[in-house]
């Protein structure tokens, strides 16, 4: 099968359109908040749930793609890097928490649907160079 | 599982690819059952066996 398959197109097209909508969203977002006129904090929380959207777009993108997958061995190497990068940021997040409970931290973890797209890149790796 | 794939593609004269582009998966699909790693689903198991006009016993021995 060399060329790119139909399920791999809708999840490239989806990843692009919610990474292009998150940058625009974003960009426009931060303009506003750092203008001469910020917006109240209704139209504020608004913003930031309009600014998370495309994100929720990506992670839909993503176990969308594991329904869509035709081709059953590379379902279970995306399964193994779902799961391994969710073991990966759970391990982190827990850590940070307590660091932050001991008071070696000052914050308790923050951005973590961040950590764990950057944890499912990193197990996607590490499950197709095992493979 | 222990399986012919090897031997019954070479006798056809097909690459990996040739298989995968068949079986409509992908070459690293193929290689991994090949090579023993992945043993596949039964619907796939028999997709195969057809494809060399065979039975599943004549493709996959067991261990």
């Amino acid at each position: 099968m060399n060329k790119v398959p139909a399920y791999m197109k809708r999840y490239i097209i989806r990843m692009a359109m919610s990474l292009a909508l998150y940058m625009v969203i974003l960009l426009a977002g931060l303009s506003w908040m750092n203008s001469g006129n910020p917006p109240g904090s209704p139209m504020a929380a608004a913003l930031a749930i309009l600014t998370a959207l495309p994100i929720l777009c990506v992670f839909w993108a993503i176990f969308r793609l594991l329904v869509e997958i035709e081709d059953e061995y590379q379902r279970l190497l995306m399964t193994k890097q779902i799961v391994i990068g969710t073991a990966v940021t759970l391990m982190i997040v827990t850590i940070w928490q307590f660091l932050n409970v001991y008071n070696v931290l000052g914050q308790g973890p923050q951005w973590i649907g961040a950590i764990w797209l950057a944890m499912f890149g990193l197990a996607g790796g590490l499950v197709r160079w095992k493979a | 599982m222990k399986n012919r794939l090897k031997v019954l593609r070479a006798e056809r004269d097909w690459s990996q690819a040739d298989l995968a582009e068949r079986l409509k998966v992908s070459r690293q699909s193929v290689n991994a059952i090949e090579t023993g790693k992945y043993d596949p689903s039964l619907p796939l198991a028999f997709k195969i066996a057809d494809l060399f006009e065979m039975t599943i016993e004549d493709v996959f021995l067991k261990d």
